[in-house]
């Protein structure tokens, strides 16, 4: 663990001075950039984050069993067996800290591409260096539908974007609905950044188009003290279904203070995030059985897909934890950027970018519930379908879309 | 909006307030007593609820119990933090006041640096505590538990503080030092230990406020800066130098954001306060209590 920690904060900067330079010049090696927050209010995303690479690395570099792209033989066999070495980057939720270190890594590490980033405010700039230096970005695991609507070249993201998953949401109430269930009012509540903003205008938009009322629309600051008004508000309301759009923390105090001031909704259906944590779920989990979050992953899939067991596996024997909705990403994100960089034969950014957009790799050959993935020219993947889980009994199954589900939901929650 | 949902955000407003008045009043003694702003205040509120979950999680002692405990604890950290690190800064003979920004910022920045390395950057709580998810609930209107207890505390807290300073020996050494650090020599009072009483005397109020808060709230490496940005302004709003200010400020700031947060959107709950604050600064330029 100790090790580890260090490697967080020393690794980037070490590596890269102790490697001859010589060494980095040849394409025996193919640097890759990631950038995330290892230090501040989200590192442990980071910390998370870096385990999720590093497991996904050694299916890279090493030589396994699994039906993934890269995972048969060893390194990039389109750059002779090239091995794959990542240089870790802390960002620290800054959208400016994130831009310096995208730039740093283009210019001083020499990195062929970059990947990221948590915070979808952090990955605006981050694309923004990328396209400038001509250098792929791979947005792992934001969800902001704002960030490939831009026309960036040299953006990409394989996981679903919070429309999708918001339409997904609202998909489940027309089924619950058709089933008798009572679902006619809602109530917003998400933070002020661009993830939280964007997550409430795309639920915004769907209810009114789908006609569920929106009974309050709370945008909060994110990290407050308190959030006591916040919740008044929500419970004077006490529509059908609370959606938030939180990251961890704020979930926490979100919970918390919902039950100290005598709230409890019939559902919640969250925007991921904080409500895919096992931190969140440590702290508060005993008041959330029932809740639904949407993701993009589900460990029920190792029922049919027996790899995505073991990658958690292997993914558990460095973190202690499940493959969660991010990790899962990251670890997917990675494996596509490395497959497109051994098609394109070269560290490129150009060519990389052109392999990435010839991408076409089938669901099946991924640990996610996805069709396949493929870029739109946008660089975003349309045939990555979300799920939505449901906590129960400390853990998550998947309960829609029908064909990924393996049970049905309870509702209310309580 | 009715009157149950009002009275429901001035009771929240409240109760928060006093706990921020609490947190102050550590920052405003440190002030009163040697002009220097201590920045890694929100620092000592992390990690005395990093010292009260962790007597939670390895000893099971309730953080209600433990309050004493981590109250103790952060004494000795605030005076050591003076002994080893301000004493010297306090020496510079060019830029003083830069010299002691700095080296309390750095501070800051070591002890968060320094826990996430040792308690990793995880979210952590305390689950299950005497006081914990419990609510009173009083005609419609929801009073945390935990809160209540802190209120109390805070308001004990501070008549215990108020006691000492105006009643007992150390108290008056306290007040004689704050009044001319160089005269107090002479009548035998050492100024040293002085000093280093009253920061482990502000570490110990912070202290009590941050092992009651880890009962509600998350704990993680980061958690002091939200605090003690608003510590910051309540000093200021309650006039720098005086303890009562800070306390008077606490309870002010907590209602103001509470009905801020009643009236405007709550993402801006806290241009309540610094608007406010900038009233206060332009009628008072010291402060509400403010001495100087």
């Amino acid at each position: 663990m100790t090790i580890t920690r260090r490697d967080v904060l020393l690794g980037a900067t070490a590596t890269a001075a102790l490697v001859p330079l010589a060494a980095r010049g040849q394409t025996s090696e193919v640097v890759i950039g990631v950038i995330y927050p290892f230090s501040g209010g989200s590192a442990q995303q980071g910390v998370d984050a870096q385990k999720a690479y590093e497991t996904a690395l050694e299916v890279i570099n090493k030589k396994t069993d699994f039906d993934l792209p890269l995972a048969k033989g060893e390194g990039l066999p389109g750059l002779g067996g090239a091995k794959v070495r990542l240089v870790f980057a802390d960002h620290q939720a800054d959208p400016q800290k994130g831009r310096a270190e995208a730039e740093r890594l283009i210019t001083q590490e020499k990195v062929c591409a970059i990947i990221g980033t948590y915070q979808s405010a952090v990955a605006v700039t981050v694309s923004q260096i990328c396209e400038r230096y001509q250098v792929p970005f791979v947005s792992a695991d934001n969800s902001s539908p704002s960030l490939h609507r831009r026309g960036l070249k040299y953006y990409f993201r394989a996981a679903p974007h919070d429309e999708m998953y918001s339409a997904a949401m609202f998909d489940f109430f027309d089924a619950m609905k058709k089933k008798g269930t009572k679902i006619e009012t809602l109530s917003l509540f998400h933070e002020d950044t661009i993830f939280g903003t964007d997550s409430g205008k795309a639920q915004a938009k769907i209810a009114g188009e789908r006609g569920y009322k929106i009974l309050t629309d709370i945008k909060y600051r994110a990290n407050s003290p308190s959030l006591s008004a916040e919740v008044q508000q929500l419970k004077s309301a006490n529509a059908d279904v609370l959606m938030p759009s939180s990251y961890t923390t704020d979930g926490i105090l979100l919970v918390k203070t919902m039950a100290e001031l005598g709230y409890k909704p019939n559902a919640i259906v969250a925007q991921d995030a904080g409500f895919s944590e096992k931190a969140l779920y440590d702290a508060v989990g005993d008041k959330l059985e029932g809740v639904i979050s949407r993701g993009t992953f589900s460990l029920d899939l190792a029922q049919k897909r027996p790899m995505v067991g073991k990658i958690n596996d292997m993914f558990k024997a460095r973190s202690g934890k499940d493959l969660n909705d991010l990790t899962s990403r990251q670890f997917m994100g990675l494996i596509i950027l490395a497959d497109a960089i051994s098609r394109a034969k070269s560290t490129d950014g150009e060519k990389i970018r052109d392999a990435l957009a010839a991408t076409d790799i089938p669901g099946e050959q991924t640990i996610m519930p996805w069709k396949r993935v493929k870029f739109d020219e946008m660089g975003q993947n349309n045939d990555a379908d979300p799920v939505l889980l449901q906590y129960r009994g400390g853990k998550f199954v998947t309960m829609f879309p029908p064909q990924a589900a393996i049970a049905e939901a309870t509702w209310p929650m309580k | 909006m009715t009157a149950q949902a009002i009275i429901q955000s001035l009771a929240s407003g409240l109760l928060m307030g006093l706990l921020y008045g609490l947190i102050a009043v550590g920052l405003a003694l440190i002030f009163g007593l040697m002009d220097v702003v201590n920045f890694a205040h929100g620092e000592f509120l992390m990690i005395a609820m990093y010292v009260s979950f962790f007597l939670f999680t390895f000893f099971a002692i309730d953080p209600l119990l433990s309050a004493p405990l981590v109250a103790a604890a952060l004494f000795v950290l605030g005076a050591v933090v003076y002994l080893l690190v301000v004493r010297f800064a306090m020496r510079a003979k060019a830029n003083a006041g830069m010299v002691q920004i700095f080296s309390t910022f750095g501070l800051a920045i070591v002890m968060r640096g320094l826990a996430q390395f040792f308690f990793t950057p995880d979210y952590r709580s305390i689950p299950q505590s005497w006081l914990g998810g419990k609510t009173i609930s009083v005609a419609g209107i929801f009073l945390p538990e935990p809160q209540l207890i802190g209120a109390l505390v805070s308001i004990l807290a501070f008549g215990g503080l108020y006691f000492f300073i105006h009643r007992t020996d150390f108290g008056r050494a306290l007040e004689a030092t704050r009044e001319d650090p160089g005269a107090v020599a002479l009548v035998g009072i050492d100024k040293n230990r002085v000093f280093a009483l009253g920061w482990g005397l502000g570490a110990a109020l912070v202290g009590l406020a941050g092992a009651i808060m880890a009962v509600f709230f998350y704990i993680y490496p980061d958690v002091g800066a939200s605090f003690a940005l608003i510590a910051y302004v309540t000093v200021a709003l309650g006039g720098f130098g005086s303890v009562f200010g800070a306390f008077a400020g606490g309870i002010i700031v907590g209602l103001v954001e509470a009905v801020t947060a009643l009236v405007l959107p709550p993402s801006l709950k806290s241009v309540g306060i610094y608007a406010v604050y900038l009233l206060v600064v332009f009628i008072r330029p010291r402060g509400l209590f403010g001495s100087m």
